[in-house]
């Protein structure tokens, strides 16, 4: 018997090639989706998550700002874990992070950049439970001067060679050498710190020439600082006991803690290791996943209803012939299986194939595969349960119909059913509508932060990248010699318009900025409350980026190529209490235990991007600079192009320096990159609405050759008497018009709140006109009319004759 | 003369073969006629009525509609024909369902592009004229069926057609319904000069009528 209902549903799929086609295309979008949406969503939840990630911590510091505390930045100072591990017993271990970024490797005469790497306690494999793949983790970070190595990167610099107590020189030919004291062992975790490299803490004594002595002091907070806790310990109260543990050094300042797990998508402070994840955005994909799942139910749910009229006669039949009514939904589960079957296998397929291009899209390498099956068996589970369910209604649909009616071709179909069909397609287009105001809200704050002016001209203009000297001293003369000769030949290169050197540039990152905890103002009132940012430019620095001073200009050059002299921006002078620009120049303020004089004041620019306001910030006149920035000339440009300017400008480098090598950042674009996740999230949601639209429309379908079966007969009756093809389709699309419209009465709150919700993120928000809404609106409905106009077009077209013959 | 039919042939492919439905069908229909289709079953009954009326194309032959060439018209003008001057009566009434009596007679003149007024008057005139005014606001489901066909035939003759197409209008009625349609087909024939044209099994029914025509596997006997 098992084997006849096979068979006949076997038959029955390949009978019915559209309807198959369209069910298992629909069911497996929405499982690929959903697994994939999963796959992320899990990634992003499994951050920094191993044994005893639980009882991990990280400290940072809150700031008191108006009275207020609020949290400040993800790092820490060098004595904040062995001052709080000393003075509160639950905290068994502490771990320092001192982030080296951006460096160069050298072994012998070979370079490796773009390592990044930390100075790490000997604590890191008992906290990070980690493990070496070579070397004793005892002791491998004990002695000065020892550097750990990941798998990648001893495989990059050593190749096949054993690399233990091979000795590498970090930065240039003159920094100290290290000797490899061990291999990490590759645990493909998910962490927000990531290392190239580690190396050993106490290197930081002897390696006075990078940071000076500053090891027993609260004067610098830019270590990452974790504690193992107690299991035991009530969190809340050590917290609470931490906020309370008052440094007299820091009086606006107090420690805080949070959990390793969930910095990758709650913590999102400034000076955090990488950009982390972001909450929402998660939670806004897994409602979009859940979505498009369910979505694709109902559709199954519908078009498989729908067939079943057809198939009422084949019921009848069966039942004349005995069957049971058990027997009946075995049957019609057994086909459902067989078809949410097939979709699954699709499903998977299409993950396998398109998880490598979605892992480029997100920038992530998420995986499928007997490694995570763990990972993804709740997630099947979900989806064969979800088939089930789905599979029942239309079993037990068929299995109510009496022979007596279906073997005379009349269905009895119970308005209850047709109620929960029209609740299903509204469900969808209500679901459809808020993803099409998604999708149009996102792209216009996208275009609306793009088009907004950012006070700075940041075209054709280039950074190229000064890592040598970054970590070098600013006063050897070699170097400084080497960047100035390098000026001099950029001059003649007929294309550059000006140069420049600058610590950071707008749209630069958080942690090339300085930052002072405490000013002096010019009246003498000393305000310790706010953390201020400054940098470090050249004269001709404003020019270049076409700024504009309100009042007073640039610094004053100096042959020593620094002075005491600094710019700031308007908000900064409002911060001091001055009223009017004017006034401020030539008075002093006092920060980093030096006077400093005010020569301009320039017109407020967005340097840190768009999300965020504008703060008050203090341009400094100083050589050091990790950047030297090129303008490029329009007129020349246009010639050669960019690709051949960066190449001349690169063999300039290359003759000055020929043991380095060349990077460059154009501006615009490190710019507009902040942006990069905001648009990979509005490409998401374009996909996944144009996936839910399709499903939705897919259930559409169904649900209008239901309806047209329905009323085939008053279709007949209604020609036979006169009536036009297009008022039989005014008639039968009448309805779907008014669901659509409910769905979008329905659809209008939500969708604004969600996105009031999401803007809330921008500091700069477009206005939600009312357009997109009436917009969205308009296109879910011509596509409905557009799905339902095709089956209507056949129904209106039939010849009568053929419904009408029922004798 | 109403209509004339000339040399009609209608025919379908099948397996390679040509099967005929209509095989040189050839009738002239004078107004005011009551004729009778009789033949036994696939005789090509339903199809002849189908291409009288219209809903139904055929391959060969000449079809006159009054002045109208039928089978040189484009099927907006032969819908446009049809639906002024033709009413289509059913074995099993075709009433709409959802529709109450009165709005299933004033289905047809909706689409007659008659005003709200007029509506009114004409379907009042027929519910009079078919003595059912009581039922004006039943559903068809709570009417007997020799009551729906009433409806139905009413329904036909609402916008006054020349010719009454019935398909077997008392097939699915006991003896005694079947009867008083028959008696109203036959004063509407001869009291308002309505052309019938039926299609029975039914040897009394046929008695009605002035004219009988046999079809046998498509062709006239």
């Amino acid at each position: 018997m098992y084997t006849l209902f096979l068979k006949i549903a076997t038959r029955y799929l390949f009978k019915n090639k559209l309807y198959s086609l369209i069910n298992i295309l629909g069911l497996s979008i929405g499982v690929a989706s959903f697994v994939l949406i999963m796959l992320y969503v899990d990634h992003e939840k499994s951050y920094d998550t191993f044994e005893g990630s639980e009882n991990v911590y990280r400290a940072y510091m809150d700031y008191q700002e108006g009275g207020k505390w609020v949290a400040g930045d993800a790092n820490t100072y060098i004595v904040t874990g062995p001052t709080l591990k000393d003075e509160f017993p639950e905290i068994k271990d502490f771990l320092r992070f001192r982030y080296v970024n951006g460096v160069l490797l050298l072994r012998g005469n070979q370079v490796f950049e773009h390592t990044k790497g930390s100075l790490a306690d000997p604590s890191y494999f008992k906290i990070f439970h980690s493990q070496l793949k070579q070397g004793d983790v005892t002791t491998a970070l004990d002695e000065p001067y020892s550097i750990i190595l990941t798998e990648a990167l001893a495989q990059k610099v050593f190749g096949s060679e054993d690399p233990m107590g091979k000795s590498l020189k970090l930065m240039d030919s003159y920094g100290p050498i290290f000797t490899v004291t061990g291999i990490l062992k590759e645990d493909h975790r998910n962490t927000h710190i990531k290392n190239d490299f580690l190396i050993s803490f106490s290197t930081f004594r002897a390696w006075e020439v990078f940071e000076g002595d500053w090891e027993r002091t609260w004067t610098q907070n830019v270590y990452y600082t974790y504690f193992s806790i107690d299991p035991n310990t009530n969190t809340a109260l050590l917290q609470q006991k931490i906020k309370d543990f008052k440094i007299e050094a820091l009086p606006y300042e107090r420690h805080n803690i949070e959990p390793l797990e969930d910095i990758h998508l709650y913590s999102n402070k400034p000076y955090e290791a990488e950009a982390n994840g972001s909450i929402q955005r998660v939670r806004f994909l897994f409602v979009i996943g859940v979505i498009i799942m369910v979505l694709s139910w109902l559709n199954y749910i519908n078009l498989s209803t729908a067939k079943s009229l057809e198939r009422a006669k084949e019921t009848g039949v069966r039942k004349v012939a005995g069957a049971q009514k058990p027997q009946i939904v075995f049957q019609s589960l057994l086909e459902s299986f067989l078809l949410n079957g097939i979709a699954i296998l699709v499903a998977i397929g299409i993950v396998f194939i398109a998880l490598p291009s979605f892992n480029t899209f997100i920038g992530k390498d998420l995986s499928l595969g007997i490694s995570n099956i763990d990972q993804m068996l709740p997630i099947f589970g979900l989806v064969c349960l979800g088939s089930l369910v789905s599979g029942l209604y239309p079993a037990f649909v068929l299995s109510r119909y009496t022979p007596a009616n279906t073997l005379k071709g009349k269905v009895n179909t119970s308005p209850v059913g047709l109620q929960v069909r029209k609740g299903l397609i509204v469900g969808q287009f209500f679901a459809t509508i808020i993803l099409l105001v998604g999708t149009l809200m996102v792209n216009k704050q996208i275009l609306f932060l793009k088009d907004r002016p950012i006070g700075a001209d940041l075209e054709q203009v280039v950074a190229l990248h000064w890592q040598v000297l970054n970590l070098g001293s600013d006063s050897d003369s070699t170097l400084v010699q080497g960047i100035r000769a390098f000026k001099d030949e950029l001059r003649n290169i007929p294309f550059v318009e000006k140069t420049a050197t600058a610590n950071t540039f707008p749209g630069g990152r958080y942690e090339d900025l300085g930052s002072s905890a405490g000013i002096t103002f010019p009246n003498g009132t000393r305000d310790e409350k706010r953390i201020t940012y400054n940098y470090s430019v050249s004269p001709t620095f404003f020019e270049l980026m076409d700024f504009t001073f309100v009042a007073g200009g640039p610094f004053k050059e100096t042959s020593r190529g620094y002075s005491n002299e600094i710019v700031m921006n308007e908000r900064f002078v409002q911060y001091m209490g001055i009223s009017e620009m004017d006034e401020a120049i030539g008075k002093t303020v006092r920060f980093w235990e030096q006077d400093w004089t005010i020569a301009g004041i320039l017109k407020d620019y967005h340097h840190f991007g768009l999300k965020t306001g504008i703060e008050p910030i203090i341009l400094r006149y100083a050589p050091s600079s990790n950047n030297i920035l090129v303008k490029l000339d329009q007129k020349a440009m246009a010639s050669g192009g960019m690709e051949q300017a960066m190449v001349q400008i690169e063999g300039t480098w290359k003759k000055i320096f020929p043991e380095s090598t060349f990077n460059y950042t154009f501006l615009d674009q490190n710019f507009e990159a902040q942006y990069k996740d905001d648009k990979t999230f509005g490409t998401a949601f374009q996909i996944f609405t144009v996936l839910s639209i399709l499903i939705a429309s897919m259930g559409l379908f169904g649900l209008t050759s239901y309806t047209v079966v329905r009323r085939k007969k008053e279709i007949g009756v209604r020609k036979v008497n006169g009536a036009t093809i297009l008022q039989i389709l005014a008639l039968l699309n009448t309805d779907f018009v008014k669901w659509v419209g409910f769905a979008f009465a329905m659809a209008i709150p939500v969708s604004w709140y969600a996105m009031n919700q999401w803007l809330n993120g921008f500091a700069y928000k477009t206005s939600m006109s009312w357009w997109v809404f009436a917009l969205s609106g308009f296109l879910a409905l011509v596509i409905a009319l557009a799905t339902v106009s095709w089956q209507s077009f056949k129904a209106a077209t039939q010849n009568p004759v053929e419904s009408l013959r029922t004798e | 003369m109403l209509l004339q039919l000339k040399n009609i042939f209608k025919w379908v492919n099948s397996g390679g073969q040509r099967i005929f439905l209509l095989k040189d069908i050839n009738l002239q229909v004078e107004e005011g006629e009551f004729i009778s289709v009789m033949g036994p079953s696939g005789s090509g009954k339903s199809t002849l009525l189908n291409v009288i009326g219209m809903l139904d194309t055929f391959d060969e032959g000449e079809y006159h509609f009054l002045d109208e060439s039928v089978h040189t018209l484009k099927e907006k003008h032969r819908s446009n024909l049809y639906k002024e001057y033709i009413g289509f009566v059913f074995q099993s009434y075709h009433l709409l369902d959802d529709l109450k009596v009165y709005e299933n007679l004033e289905m047809p003149l909706l689409y007659k592009k008659f005003k709200g007024s007029e509506r009114r008057a004409m379907v009042a005139d027929m519910l009079d004229r078919f003595n059912i005014v009581g039922k004006k606001d039943l559903f068809p489901a709570q009417l007997s069926g020799g009551q729906q066909q009433l409806v139905g035939v009413a329904r036909a003759l609402i916008a006054n057609p020349k010719l009454i197409l019935a398909d077997e209008p008392t097939g699915n009625l006991n003896s005694q319904q079947s009867e008083e349609i028959m008696q109203l087909f036959k004063r509407l024939n001869e009291e308002d000069g309505v052309t019938i044209i039926q299609v029975t099994h039914s040897e009394k029914n046929a008695a009605y009528g002035s004219r009988v025509i046999n079809l046998l596997d498509g062709r006239m006997v």
